[in-house]
């Protein structure tokens, strides 16, 4: 099984150049079941790492381009009077699909942004009284430019939370930039990839993270993490019981891509910046985003032992 | 005297250096016997009295069990305090003139502490109970006397628990600070000069929130006031939404120190009165101190930066 | 400390509590109103705490306190003394509840209480009574933590818990304080407690006195003998002699009291022993026929009894030698010879008639005497503890009519018939026997013991005992009152309850002998623990001992104690970290004396990594332990410390020694 996780990294990684670390906690989010949000500047290869992921997973793929206009019927779907059997009949929208990519989310109304998040969240949509339930797995990514840029509806905090990660691709390194240049185009070479996993060895996949064995001194770790968030003067709030379960979870799949069965700190400290990152405010701060420096002072500071 | 109390300032600097957390160890911990343990003593003592001169085996037996009493106490008391851990938990700006809310959280190590006291003398300190193994949050309150950086020194931390006839006590720098404001005093609006010139007024543009034009509901947002909250879609189920306004440009208020009378603390009274009352109607505004211009802009962040910038003003320890 | 703390509600609960038991083992020597203002002031101090009364007003306070001290006036017949000191104390202690307001009123109330209780012991220092102040203290304590608690607590089992464990940890140090601590003589004088209800020997002997004091089973004293104890028979406790007869009643002249003790001469084994003696509020002390005592301010009197300068108002522990056999005052002069021989002028005429008639008969005293005796064991006489009333002419009545009677009777029967018979002769009072423990080696004699014997004396031979009541009831002295008795069912037949009743009840008896067994050791142990004991304790454990062993003793054995205490409440040993995070410190601060240190921040994983970077030569030991490491703390490998440990030592051996950091 995980040659075959091994085989899925390779195949994005030939993709996307030179961002290895990203497609891993990409990966790692996948395996423990989370939604991902990628906050990037356009350009920087946001839609291309969910296409591959999608090809390489053999997931049906759906892109929801967010605008200012978009309402929430165009992302869950509607009824629509077919005229010859004289009844409504369901449309469903882009959200039934196995993997869906929200690109620049936070281009979208405050109402469109939580019909997609509630989805998210209860895995099952309700529209006109019918409760349909979305498909399994089912994998959100969402991307957004950074909100300092004009005319865009940052998300809040309560729906930041509901993502398990935030990731920041970055620009490549210049060897990385080079080769890309110099080969073929990436999106001419997506349709290529071959699904390396079946759904029911990714389902399987999925069921083994859990199992990952977190031993007392980890949980310990996870509790000095957050406690220290919950007592520091710098943090304008503590991250919430869900943040610590959302830590742990990404930590054993973590652990779980590095072919191990149980949790060591490194592997909370690995997860660290992209779990909690988006959930942390500086209290000097509480707008800004400093959640960056908040996290470098937790890996520093907080005894891992 | 002086020049004791100042070597004893240092020797606790060195002893107990400032933290944002302390873990009450016993070198950080003393402990004497208080005036009840003293008046306890003399009631030993003529019971020992009343023992010697009665040939009385039993009086000899109470006083020293009492006695005995007296010394293991030394150990509860000690163990009351030792083991805790202090945090210090921040505190909210202020103004001057109203009490500044210091939070301390206390957190047990194990075992429950009982009556523990806090505070900073000569003020009466605060009584907390810590459960096993578990966290009492507390809030002391400090008397805001005047602008700035508020740091109210050392902390006592004291226990006479469980007689009373001994007090086990330390002193512990929290590192604890809260910005204290300036207390606001109504005036005459400081309005720059030369900014009202520049106004055309050719039309309202758009410029972010404001207090002018009702634009539509949106979500609520940490930092929306509270007064534009939409109760009644709330009640209807729909969610926290928000009034939205927003504020017609070219009407910026220029809030101007130089343009101000009198001594400077009287200035920034005044000046924190106007940010505050513009704040509350939502316009936009520009501060505007010697060496220092914020905004325009508005907003709770604004306000805050204006109110900090005011504590700070001519202050030399900035943090 | 602000100005007024209010009493939470635990402390108030516990202090009327402690109240209570306070007052309890006071109550035999208190007036009855003392309750009745107890039950007044609770109600009240109650009431308060309900917000449904006000405190007193000034002058109601003054007038309750005028009130009281006219009271225990009135009750107690003076304001000085102990009996009235420490009513007013209680009464103090009772007002003060309803005063009182601030922690501080609480306070000085639970001093008084400690002070309460230590008054309990000046007047019943009975092991029992000891014990039970135990929980008034117990209540005490309990209230003095409740004042130092926040009022939010809400058991008020919590702080009773906290009070019994503090006195349970504080039992060692007080022992050792009790052991070691010097015991000094009485700094100054002060008023003793009215012992005026006990019960014992009186200084005069009228017919049924004894037979009265034989209805009780109260304790007269404790003997306990170094050997064997001599025979029952041969155990007359001598307390005092009378030999002043008014007709009906027997006394001692005064010139007894003023006489220093006549000459004798020790002959025979002498007996020693230890008296442990109740307190009688008389100054006579008890002793095997002639003793010595080396006891302070005590001196062998005329008559050879043992009288103390001051009257013994509290147990009294002393040291006795008798000499059985000692040849008393062989010579005496005439005013002494006519005092032992004094009658009055006229009355009992039979009696005389019988005397002249067997002075006749027999010229020579010890015939004589020989004589009275063999009347009272031939002739029907009877021992009974109820004798019929006699007229007049007791002796005569009870000589010739009655003949029924108690030993008091024979005794001043015989006394009479032999000095009218002209042998000089007097009544001596005292005990007679007493209950052998055999497990403790002590003799307990009760007041049912008591006893009285005939003394004569003869030119050259000097005083002779002679016991008519062997003659008529040799089973009192050879086995005890009880079986002189069995026919008649009268022993102690008026206090049904007395175990004592109840001796041939074997478990019962065992179980009496037991506790009085527990009561002698407490009498001799703790309570006769004074100067003397102290040191001859103290030096048969330790050997010589100055001052300066007990100053050491004390700190040394204090802090001692003091430390295991500190050991049990604060168990160090729990505070340790588990074995693999010791065994990673120890692999940490290896590695940096070689130079790699370790951010608080850094996980095994990473730090063995870069540990390996900068000690590539040791990369398999750092990597081994890291990964052994690893695997049991978190990877759910079975905990193995001496893995881990062989690991370390490995490493530590490849590494060049070296003791201090580089930095």
């Amino acid at each position: 099984m995980h040659t075959k996780l091994d085989a899925c990294l390779d195949a994005v990684n030939q993709i996307l150049l030179g961002k290895e670390p990203q497609v891993r906690l990409a990966l790692t989010c996948l395996l423990a079941r989370g939604h991902l949000l990628i906050e990037d500047l356009p350009g920087m290869g946001k839609t291309t790492l969910s296409h591959a992921l999608a090809n390489v997973l053999g997931l049906n793929f759906q892109r929801i381009q967010f605008t200012s206009d978009l309402l929430p019927g165009d992302i869950l779907g509607t009824s629509v009077f077919d005229k010859d059997t004289g009844l409504f009949v369901f449309h469903p929208g882009p959200i039934f699909a196995e993997l869906v990519l929200a690109d620049e989310i936070n281009r979208a109304t405050p109402k469109s942004q939580s019909a997609l998040l509630e989805a998210m969240e209860e895995g099952q949509v309700t529209i006109e009284g019918a409760t349909r339930p979305l498909p399994e797995p089912f994998f959100v990514i969402a991307t957004q430019n950074p909100v300092s840029q004009g005319g865009t509806f940052a998300l809040p905090e309560s729906q930041l939370d509901r993502f398990l990660m935030r990731l920041s691709l970055g620009y490549p390194a210049k060897a990385a930039e080079k080769a890309l240049l110099l080969g073929e185009a990436r999106r001419e070479m997506l349709p290529r990839l071959d699904a390396v996993l079946s759904h029911e060895q990714l389902a399987a996949l999925q069921a083994e993270v859990p199992k990952v064995r977190a031993s007392d001194a980890v949980v310990d770790y996870v509790l000095r993490l957050v406690e220290a968030t919950r007592t520091q003067p710098q943090f304008a709030w503590g991250l919430s019981p869900r943040a610590s379960l959302a830590l742990l979870a990404a930590a054993r799949a973590w652990a779980f891509l590095a072919q191990r069965d149980y949790v060591i700190p490194e592997d909370v400290q690995a997860v660290l910046p992209s779990v909690v990152g988006h959930r942390l405010r500086e209290r000097a701060d509480p707008t800004g985003h400093g959640g960056g420096t908040l996290v470098q002072w937790l890996l520093r500071e907080v005894p891992a032992l | 005297m002086a020049v004791f109390k100042q070597r004893w300032q240092r020797w606790l600097q060195r002893r107990i250096p400032p933290a944002t957390s302390v873990l009450l160890t016993q070198r950080r911990i003393f402990i004497i016997p208080t005036r009840i343990g003293a008046a306890f003593s003399l009631a030993l003592l003529l019971m020992l009295m009343a023992g010697i001169n009665y040939q009385n085996s039993p009086a000899y037996g109470l006083t020293f069990l009492l006695a005995a009493v007296f010394v293991i106490a030394i150990l509860h008391t000690y163990r009351n305090l030792a083991g805790l851990t202090l945090h210090a938990a921040g505190g909210s700006p202020v103004f001057v003139g109203e009490q500044a809310t210091l939070r301390v959280r206390l957190s047990s190590n194990g075992r429950a502490h009982q009556s523990v006291a806090l505070g900073w003398p000569p003020q009466d300190l605060q009584h907390f109970d810590v459960p096993a193994n578990g966290l009492a949050e507390c809030e002391l309150i400090v008397p805001a006397r005047k602008r700035g950086w508020l740091r109210p020194g050392r902390l006592r931390v004291e226990s006479r628990f469980p007689l009373g006839i001994l007090v086990t006590w330390s002193l512990v720098d929290l590192d604890q600070a809260v910005l204290v404001y300036p207390r606001p005093l109504a005036g005459d609006m400081p309005v720059a000069a030369g900014t009202r010139e520049d106004d055309e007024d050719q039309g309202a543009r758009v410029l972010g929130q404001g207090a002018d034009d009702y634009q539509g509901l949106k979500t609520y947002q940490p930092g929306d006031s509270k007064r534009r909250l939409h109760w009644k879609a709330y009640s209807r189920g729909h969610g926290l939404l928000v009034k939205d306004f927003a504020a017609l440009a070219g009407r910026d208020l220029w809030l101007d120190f130089s343009e101000l009378q009198g001594d400077s603390e009287m200035r920034l009274s005044v000046l924190c009165h106007w940010v505050l009352s513009l704040s509350e109607r939502q316009q936009p505004f520009a501060l505007r101190l010697p060496g220092l211009v914020l905004g325009p802009d508005n907003g709770q962040t604004h306000r805050e930066a204006c109110l900090r910038a005011l504590a700070l003003y001519g202050q030399e320890n900035v943090r | 400390m602000s100005a007024v703390q209010a009493i939470p509600r635990i402390s108030l609960l516990w202090l009327l509590v402690a109240q209570v038991l306070v007052i309890i083992p006071h109550l035999a020597h208190l007036p009855l109103w003392i309750v009745a203002l107890w039950l007044v002031c609770a109600g009240w101090r109650v009431q308060i705490y309900r917000m449904r009364a006000q405190y007193p007003a000034t002058w109601l306070k003054s007038g309750l306190t005028v009130g009281i001290v006219g009271g225990v006036y009135l009750s107690r017949g003076s304001l000085i003394g102990l009996d009235a000191g420490v009513v007013l104390l209680i009464a103090a202690f009772i007002l003060k509840l309803v005063e009182m307001r601030s922690r501080r009123d609480a306070l000085v109330l639970i001093l008084l209480g400690f002070f309460a209780v230590v008054t309990v012991y000046l007047f019943d220092d009975r092991l029992t009574t000891v014990a039970f102040t135990l929980l008034p203290v117990t209540g005490l304590l309990a209230a003095l933590i409740g004042l130092q608690q926040s009022p939010l607590q809400q058991s008020p089992w919590q702080p009773l818990r906290l009070a019994a464990s503090l006195l349970a940890q504080a039992l060692p140090l007080m022992l050792l304080l009790f052991l070691f601590f010097p015991r000094f003589g009485p700094l100054w004088s002060l008023p003793m407690p009215d012992q005026r209800g006990v019960t014992g020997l009186s200084d005069s002997m009228a017919p049924n006195d004894i037979a009265e004091l034989s209805r009780s089973d109260a304790l007269a004293f404790r003997a306990s003998f170094e050997g064997a104890p001599p025979p029952r028979n041969q155990q007359y406790w001598r307390a005092l002699t009378f030999d002043k007869f008014e007709g009906r009643r027997w006394s001692q002249s005064s010139e007894v009291r003023w006489t220093s003790a006549p000459s004798w001469t020790p002959a025979g084994e002498p007996i020693r022993y230890r008296i442990i003696m109740e307190a009688s509020s008389k100054p006579w002390l008890f002793g095997i026929d002639l003793a010595t005592t080396e006891l302070e301010r005590t001196r062998l009197m005329s008559d050879f009894r043992l009288e103390r300068r001051e009257p013994v108002d509290q147990k009294l522990v002393y040291r006795v030698t008798s000499w059985p056999q000692a040849l008393r005052e062989p010579t005496m002069v005439k005013p002494a010879i006519r005092r032992v021989l004094q009658l009055p002028a006229d009355g009992n005429p039979r009696s005389r008639a019988w005397a002249q008639q067997l002075k006749d008969q027999y010229p020579d005293p010890q015939a004589l005497v020989q004589a009275v005796l063999q009347h009272f064991n031939r002739e029907p006489y009877f021992y009974t503890l109820r004798p019929p009333p006699v007229g007049e002419n007791s002796i005569d009545d009870f000589l010739f009519d009655t003949r029924r009677g108690f030993c008091e009777h024979y005794a001043g029967a015989t006394a009479f018939v032999l000095r009218a018979a002209g042998v000089p002769a007097r009544v001596v009072t005292g005990y007679q026997g007493g209950e052998l423990n055999v497990s403790g080696n002590y003799i307990q004699v009760r007041q049912f013991d008591a006893h009285a014997w005939v003394e004569y004396w003869r030119e050259g031979t000097g005083w002779t005992s002679v016991d008519p009541t062997f003659q008529v009831a040799p089973q009192r002295i050879e086995q005890g009152l009880e079986q002189a008795l069995a026919g008649e069912q009268s022993f102690l037949e008026n206090s049904p309850l007395s175990l004592l009743r109840y001796r041939h009840i074997g478990w019962l008896n065992d179980l009496r002998m037991s506790w009085e067994n527990l009561n002698y050791g407490w009498e001799r142990w703790v309570l006769g623990y004074q100067q003397g004991t102290q040191l001859e304790v103290l030096q048969k454990w330790f050997g010589r001992l100055d001052s300066g062993d007990f100053v050491l003793a004390l700190v040394g054995g204090g802090g001692a104690v003091l430390l295991l205490v500190a050991l049990w409440l604060f168990k160090p040993w729990r505070r340790e970290r588990d074995v693999h995070q010791r065994l990673y410190l120890r692999f940490e601060r290896l590695l940096a004396r070689h130079g790699v240190q370790r951010q608080p921040g850094e996980g095994a994983r990473a730090f063995a990594q870069r540990a390996e970077l900068a000690l590539p030569a040791q990369l398999g030991h750092i990597r081994a332990f890291a990964d052994a490491f690893e695997a049991q703390r978190y990877g759910g490998a079975p905990s193995a410390p001496d893995h881990l440990q062989c690991h370390l030592r490995a490493l530590r051996r490849a590494l060049p020694i070296r003791l201090l950091r580089r930095d």
